[in-house]
């Protein structure tokens, strides 16, 4: 059902409020549960810094939150702080450590444990069953659904040695030890995840949607169940998939989320405090206000971002060629915009391999300042013109600090605008008030979103 | 077709398809094919003016394409699906280098994505919302007067 709402550009947010309180149903659909929309606290606090790692783990521009998951229909939860905030992914995914002895529901698939594996572009993976749990997030409950223990092995995941009946593995192609994917090479630990979970909440509900609730594919499908020891795809319904969670709370909170980070000195910041408020223009602390829309395509980008008189489009969505133009993701931990090559002018180069920095963007000069970077909605709905500012890293990591608004990289290193793409991380985030979207919910009205947006 | 060259074609299908699995990479063109078969997909050839693109694509949506020189080797590859294709198959020898590159010739995105550099190698490969895209070549390979930037 489409729940259509006030234009916030015209209603001031006291006005929205009461318009909100006057029509419950209106605003809240028809389901009697949602009677406690305007009471229940929708907004959580994010942490940005170095994770439960500490910085020696590596980790910058992480982004954090606590999650509650309990035993559905129970009060045996266990609350759990440290968990990273991404956009750029869809699905709760906990270490099993950090919820201890609280009982999750096992969803069996033909009588065996549903299994996800997630082979992550790092060679490493991900591979654990789905298992239902309330799930609460500041005051805001999600009841009864997916949620993935990652490296809680009831079967061990398909592998080169014992693959599914169609030739796939989970793991990888065998990297060597300095690679992530070594084995075991499973993303379950604290250690390895720098953080006690995942929290997907992407522009969109589910991880795969419509095309798992068949196995309409084999290289790359991620549900399976190993029935006897031996792993076979298997399809799922949408019910039992990762899962959004944002999506799925029981409040009308539930179209996306609208997220606050303060603004930091160009040098950094150890940590910083933010917030997380659920729901977009559905309550006087989620309007849009002076935010403008920005429509995504299919695959969740833009399919346009222009700068310096070039055009980075996402022909890989259209084609299965080329880059993917530009999209926001506070699970990438820096500014990955084009490429050292095209930006040297700029003064901007890879870092030496012998330097803090390694990995990141330097600049001779000091700061660089990239400017009338324009990000163009789908259908053209949205466009923005946006400045960035790219430190030297290596500068950035002779402090302490781990939250930096002016860390960059390459979106492809060694690469070419034919192939980049524009990933607005984290750093983009700090000193912005951003919203997600979720495709397929309530939409603001009078704007065509199909696939999501983010409003800035 | 004749009764004579459907058996040379059944023949031919079942010589490549026992192939070893090192095309891809720094292998001759025949060995396309081997990929090809791995991928049960379609098979395209575009001509350019320094080099040949093979294009396979299977009906999932998975695109490989090699880049052979006017020698006949393949001196890169490059991919698109859902996941990252299987590199014991792609990379031919160069294989050992994916697996003998050093922590400092590599480039880690925390799980999203990894770039390794060295004189011989270079693979890049980054995965976002259940999409994947990488290349790798072999800088020495790279035919006069052509560029990495080819390869997309």
């Amino acid at each position: 059902m489409k729940r259509q709402f006030f234009s916030t550009a015209l209603a001031p947010p006291f006005l929205l409020g009461v318009m909100c309180l006057l029509a419950v149903a209106g605003c809240g659909g028809s389901n009697s549960r949602t009677a406690t929309t305007t009471t229940i606290n929708n907004t959580a606090t994010l942490t940005a810094g170095s994770g439960p790692n500490g910085l020696s783990g590596g980790i910058v521009n992480g982004l954090y939150i606590t999650v509650t998951v309990c035993q559905h229909g129970t009060t045996t939860c266990a609350t759990i702080d440290n968990v990273q905030v991404d956009t750029g992914s869809i699905g709760l995914r906990l270490v099993p450590a950090a919820v201890g002895s609280v009982t999750l529901t096992p969803i069996n698939v033909n009588g065996s444990p549903l299994e996800e594996c997630i082979q992550y572009g790092d060679t490493s993976y991900s591979w654990g069953p789905l298992k239902l749990a309330d799930v609460q997030i500041a005051g805001e409950k999600a009841l009864n659904i997916p949620v993935q223990l990652l490296g809680q092995v009831t079967a061990p995941p398909p592998s080169a040695t014992q693959p599914t009946a169609a030739g796939v593995s989970c793991l990888q192609s065998t990297p060597n030890s300095t690679l992530p994917g070594t084995p075991p090479g499973n993303e379950d630990t604290v250690a390895t995840l720098g953080s006690n979970g995942i929290l997907g909440i992407g522009g969109f509900i589910f991880d795969c949607g419509n095309n798992c609730t068949t196995v309409s594919f084999t290289a790359g499908y991620p549900y399976y169940i190993c029935p006897n020891g031996t792993c076979q795809a298997v399809g799922v319904p949408t019910v039992d998939q990762a899962v959004n969670p944002v999506a799925q709370f029981t409040s009308t909170d539930n179209n996306g989320v609208m997220i606050t980070l303060p603004t930091i000195a160009s040098t950094g910041a150890v940590t910083v405090s933010g917030t997380m408020n659920f729901g977009i223009a559905t309550r006087a602390d989620n309007v849009l206000g002076n935010a403008k829309i920005y429509a995504l395509d299919q695959c969740g980008n833009f399919p346009t971002v222009t700068f310096n008189g070039i055009s980075y489009t996402d022909t890989q969505c259209t084609n299965n060629t080329g880059g993917m133009g530009g999209f926001l993701d506070t699970g990438s931990n820096a500014l990955f915009v084009s490429d050292a090559n095209t930006l040297k002018t700029f003064g901007i180069s890879d870092c030496a391999s012998t330097t803090a920095g390694v990995g990141f963007y330097c600049v001779s000069g000091g700061t660089a300042t990239l400017s009338n970077i324009n990000f163009i909605g789908f259908g053209g709905v949205g466009s923005a013109n946006i400045s960035l500012n790219i430190n030297n890293a290596t500068t950035l990591f002779s402090t302490n600090n781990a939250v930096f608004n002016d860390l960059g990289s390459d979106s492809v290193p060694g690469g070419s605008p034919a192939v980049d793409f524009w990933d607005l991380g984290m750093p983009f985030f700090l000193g912005k008030t951003v919203f997600v979207g979720i495709a397929g919910t309530a939409a603001p009205t009078g704007v065509n979103v199909p696939n999501g947006f983010v409003a800035f | 077709m004749s009764y004579a060259k459907a058996i040379l074609s059944a023949l031919l299908v079942l010589v490549l398809g026992s192939m070893p699995a090192w095309a891809g990479l720094g292998q001759p063109e025949a060995s396309v094919t081997s990929d090809q078969l791995h991928m049960k997909s379609e098979h395209r050839v575009q001509d350019f003016q320094a080099y040949k693109v093979h294009e396979l694509a299977n009906t999932e949506g998975a695109v490989v394409r090699e880049y052979v020189s006017p020698e006949g080797t393949v001196f890169g590859i490059s991919w698109q699906g859902r996941s990252t294709p299987d590199m014991n198959q792609l990379l031919g020898n160069y294989v050992n280098n994916f697996q003998t590159a050093t922590r400092d010739q590599t480039q880690i995105r925390q799980r999203r994505g990894i770039t390794i550099k060295t004189n011989d190698f270079v693979y890049t490969n980054f995965c976002r919302m259940g999409v994947c895209s990488g290349s790798a070549y072999a800088p020495r390979l790279l035919p006069n007067n052509v560029s990495a930037e080819v390869m997309r």
